[in-house]
């Protein structure tokens, strides 16, 4: 409300769009999007990952020309043909990844683009006192001599913000702003956003964690499939009928169906010992069996030895003592290869680290691990046209949103990686499914739709090893759970009867049951 | 570009970057280096280590050097790798030639300067606008530039009075200024020989007699770069290319524009570091750069990409130049000094820590006392190495903490930059 009114009557929205739609080659980013946004409001605009709320937040900053429908901005209509010219409507954003330059300091990168002169030389004096000034008045609390690469995080985004104000921007445009904030920092900043708003700022605030949302939010428009579903105020509505709008079906559940377990033990380990680089024993005397068509789940406090017992199994790390047996086979002294040969999928738990080549096509991503079987070689060559193939049939069957198959694995959004690891590691019937944290930091359409699949291999009598942090996924996808501690299996629950509350405790050793 | 520049360089990298020395700092050790120099002038009788005419040798040696590092700051704080500066620099040395034997030694200045532009033309057009890799740009430059050179002496030096097929008719020197008075007075208290004022007389002699303006020109230009590329928007915004290109981007820098500019000055600073190699050794010759380009950019990285890191860079080998010239008892005096400084680099480094590199650089200092101790005189062979073994070290042993820009080197598209 502190924004100017227009000559009489409410005071216009700060932003409006109005029925936009921006196609890309193959793919309808945005279709027929309309949102109003208020002036002096927080306003959320969540959606799954690829939803199209990038998109529409880069067509309102200026980066990219919708196709069709109108942006207007306090009222008047306007058509950015770059960033430039949303700037100077009044509109900043904040980049999910920071553009910040780390070699100069906190006032080089403000000022950058629209320098303070004295002559020809830049006026370090009116730079300093203006970014003070602007730190002060919204408690940003930046000390504008410092080098970027001495900065936190969260000092790193409140830079970014000052950025933007600095250039003037009464509407501020924050891209998944907490993705890489730590709690406490999220706390900063949504003090911040308030500060902001007290006076009279305009903040959009696109994200897909919904508790978050519901916390700072004052209206929320849920995107799906590049289109406005619905929009609601956090009154109204809580974080499990926000993820339904979301995911525009009811929010999955992870529970297993009839019990598909068998006689049939797929992976036997007994006494496994691992002994790390500095003489500490990570893993001590664990024995397990998975039967065909058994999950099971393993919880623990992370850095407790899970690592450790899927690189051991994986034949990443060698083991000290111990057996392991897949499908009677010994492959205790076997390679990784000769072990993945044997039937073992594995879905890592770092996609970016250990699951993929971000700067390599799907296709080549689909190779990896397959390196040595069909349908990817043939004869002592690589077969493109039999992986590629195969890519298309990973990319149909397991959902993954990409425009091709030639596209880098970057170019995807984590939860259609994941979907493309899930698909590789189901590829060449394999036995055992090593799955680590698969769902981790995937929406929850990738979650249901990786859920789905594990429930599917189960079904189809694989043998899941299941690490996760996420307890009631354990708890829901498990056969049988076995809580691991300092390297050693403490306690066996049924995930029919155990609750979250109980598996927390025996994580930490607190109430050991019986 | 002091005397003192062999122990100040190797102190002041190791230090945390971010945390600048004081000019009291600065001074504190240039005359501490001085003590060492003086020390070992002493022990080894060698005077020319402190002698006003090693110092005026080392200043023209260093001043080519100096432009070359300068050249390759302006092209990699934009973002740009310019290998191609050797070749940019035979340009600059063709080009004084030429137009120097005729119209003087300004003349040369300029037109060496011309013909460096349009090198760094061509490295701008290749990496900026067809994103040719850089590294492959400036080689063909490099291969290229002293081709031209050779053919277009032979065009126009075989016939001209004084030239030949490899070398260009004598060129007037540019002029030389000196401190009156205060030259003299330096000169007397030098003769005396006495412990550190004498040593101290000799380098201030040697700063202020006959110095050529190209000289102090080179002084101007590297103190400007500092000021227009650290206290200038302009200078920010092309920092910033080099920095993030997509910060820059975003922020509504053209990326391009500045990148051109960069490497364009970049060119011209290394023809100008041609033409005064040219105009100070009387004549153009073929295979004159000699490296010089590429030492250039190694002073430039031992310089942590600053303008005054650069400089003190360009001392110590226009220094280790000037002692390989003044023959081999001088050489044989520097071994000592040599491992002086390694055995300082190797005590800096092992209470940052290093201590690998600590014992390394120990190790090599002892070893270059005692074949200092054991030993009357340097190979001959070897006299003329001295500047690269230098280098070796230096770059090998003291630059470990250092800041590059961070996008140097890499594409840029616009729209794309990640």
């Amino acid at each position: 409300m502190s924004t100017e009114p227009p000559a009489g009557g409410a005071p216009a929205p700060a932003v409006q769009l109005s029925a936009i739609t921006k196609r890309f080659p193959g793919v309808v980013a945005n279709s027929d999007v309309n949102i109003t946004v208020r002036a002096g409001t927080v306003h959320a605009i969540v959606g799954e990952n690829g939803a199209g709320k990038s998109t529409l937040m880069k067509i309102l900053y200026g980066m990219q020309q919708p196709d069709e429908g109108t942006i207007a901005v306090n009222g008047a209509p306007v058509s950015f043909s770059s960033p430039a010219d949303a700037i100077r409507a009044g509109i900043g954003m904040v980049h999910q990844h920071f553009m910040l330059a780390d070699n100069l300091t906190v006032l080089e990168n403000v000022v950058l683009g629209s320098e303070p002169r004295k002559g020809v030389a830049l006026d370090f004096g009116t730079a300093r006192a203006r970014i003070a000034e602007i730190s002060a008045a919204y408690g940003l609390g930046v000390d504008p001599d410092r080098l970027v690469d001495d900065l936190g995080v969260g000092e790193r985004q409140r830079v970014e913000i000052l950025k933007v104000l600095y250039r003037g921007a009464r509407t501020l445009i924050l891209d998944e702003p907490t993705a890489v904030l730590v709690p406490q920092e999220v706390d900063e900043l949504f003090g911040n956003l308030r500060d902001l708003k007290a006076e009279g700022l305009t903040i959009l605030f696109i994200s897909h964690k919904l508790d978050e949302v519901l916390s700072v939010a004052d209206d929320i428009t849920v995107i799906r499939r590049g289109t406005t579903v619905a929009s609601v105020s956090p009154e109204g509505v809580t974080a499990r009928k926000l993820a339904e709008l979301m995911v525009g079906s009811a929010l999955p559940v992870p529970e297993l169906r009839e019990s598909t377990v068998t006689d049939d033990a797929v992976l036997t380990v007994s006494g496994l010992t691992v002994v790390g680089a500095d003489g500490r024993t990570v893993l001590d005397n664990v024995s397990f069996t998975i039967h065909a068509g058994e999950v099971l789940g393993i919880a623990g406090v992370e850095g407790n030895g899970q690592a450790e017992l899927v690189e051991a199994l994986m034949g990443i790390r060698s083991c000290n003592t111990g057996r392991i047996v897949l499908s009677g086979r010994d492959i205790t002294r076997a390679t990784t290869r000769h072990r993945r040969e044997a039937g073992i999928g594995y879905i890592p738990e770092d996609r970016h680290r250990q699951g993929l080549l971000l700067e390599a096509p799907l296709w080549e991503n689909r190779i990896l691990g397959h390196q040595t079987s069909a349908p990817n070689v043939r004869g002592p060559l690589l077969d493109r046209k039999g992986a590629k193939r195969d890519t298309e049939r990973i990319v149909d069957e397991y959902d993954v949103r990409t425009p091709g198959i030639d596209v880098n694995a970057s170019a995807l959004s984590g939860g259609n990686q994941q979907k493309l690891i899930v698909g590789r590691e189901m590829s060449g019937s394999p036995v055992l499914l090593i799955a680590s944290h698969p769902t981790r930091g995937v929406d929850v359409g990738a979650q249901a739709a990786i859920w789905e699949h594990i429930r599917r291999a189960r079904a189809e009598q694989l043998a899941v090893l299941l690490i996760s942090a996420d307890l009631d996924e354990l708890i829901g996808m498990s056969d049988t759970l076995s809580v691991i501690l300092r390297g050693r299996f403490v306690a066996d629950h049924d995930p029919a009867t155990v609750t979250p509350e109980q598996l927390g405790s025996a994580m930490t050793g607190a109430g050991r049951e019986d | 570009m002091t005397v003192g520049g062999l122990s100040v360089g190797l102190e002041t990298t190791p230090t945390r970057r971010g945390k600048r020395l004081s000019p009291m700092v600065y001074l504190l050790v240039a005359v501490g280096a001085l003590l060492v120099l003086s020390a070992v002038r002493a022990l080894s009788g060698a005077t020319d280590l402190t002698s006003s005419g090693t110092v005026q040798a080392a200043l023209t040696a260093a001043v080519p050097l100096a432009m070359a590092a300068l050249a390759g700051l302006w092209a990699e704080r934009a973002g740009v790798v310019n290998i191609g500066l050797e070749g940019m620099m035979v340009l600059g040395t063709f080009g004084a030639g030429y137009a120097g034997y005729q119209w003087g030694p300004w003349a040369g200045v300029v037109f060496g300067l011309f013909l460096g532009i349009v090198g760094g033309l061509l490295h701008a057009v290749a990496t900026v606008t067809f994103g040719v890799d850089h590294i492959i740009s400036g080689v063909a430059i490099n291969l290229l530039a002293p081709g031209a050179a050779l053919f277009l002496s032979k065009l126009y030096f075989a016939d001209a009075p004084g030239g030949g097929q490899k070398q260009s008719p004598r060129i007037e020197d540019a002029a030389k200024v000196t401190l009156p008075g205060f030259s003299d007075l330096m000169g007397t208290i030098e003769g005396k020989r006495w412990f550190f004022v004498s040593d101290l007389a000799g380098v201030l002699r040697g700063l202020t007699t006959e110095i050529s303006l190209l000289t102090l020109l080179a002084v101007v230009l590297i103190v400007a770069t500092g000021w227009v590329l650290w206290r200038t928007p302009f200078g920010l915004r092309l920092r910033s290319c080099g920095e993030s290109p997509s910060a820059a981007e975003s922020l509504g820098v053209n990326v391009y524009k500045y990148k051109y500019l960069a490497v364009t000055a970049s060119g011209a600073f290394a023809g100008l570091g041609g033409a005064f190699l040219a105009v100070s050794s009387g004549q153009f010759r073929d295979g004159q750069t000699g490296g010089r380009g590429f030492i250039g950019l190694a002073a430039m990285i031992f310089g942590n990409w600053r303008p005054g890191g650069l400089a003190t860079g360009a001392g110590l080998f226009g220094y280790t130049d000037a002692m390989a010239l003044r023959g081999s008892n001088a050489v044989h005096a520097l071994l000592l000094l040599l491992g002086i400084a390694l055995v300082v680099v190797a005590v800096l480094q092992y209470r940052s820590g290093h201590n690998v590199l600590s014992g390394v650089a120990a190790v090599i200092g002892v070893l270059f006392g005692w074949w200092y101790f054991t030993s009357d005189q340097v190979p001959p062979e070897l006299i003329g190495a001295a500047p690269y073994v230098v280098t070796l070290l230096v770059l090998g042993l003291a630059s470990q903490r250092l800041r590059p820009p961070k996008f140097v080197g890499e594409p840029y598209r616009k729209g794309h930059a990640v």
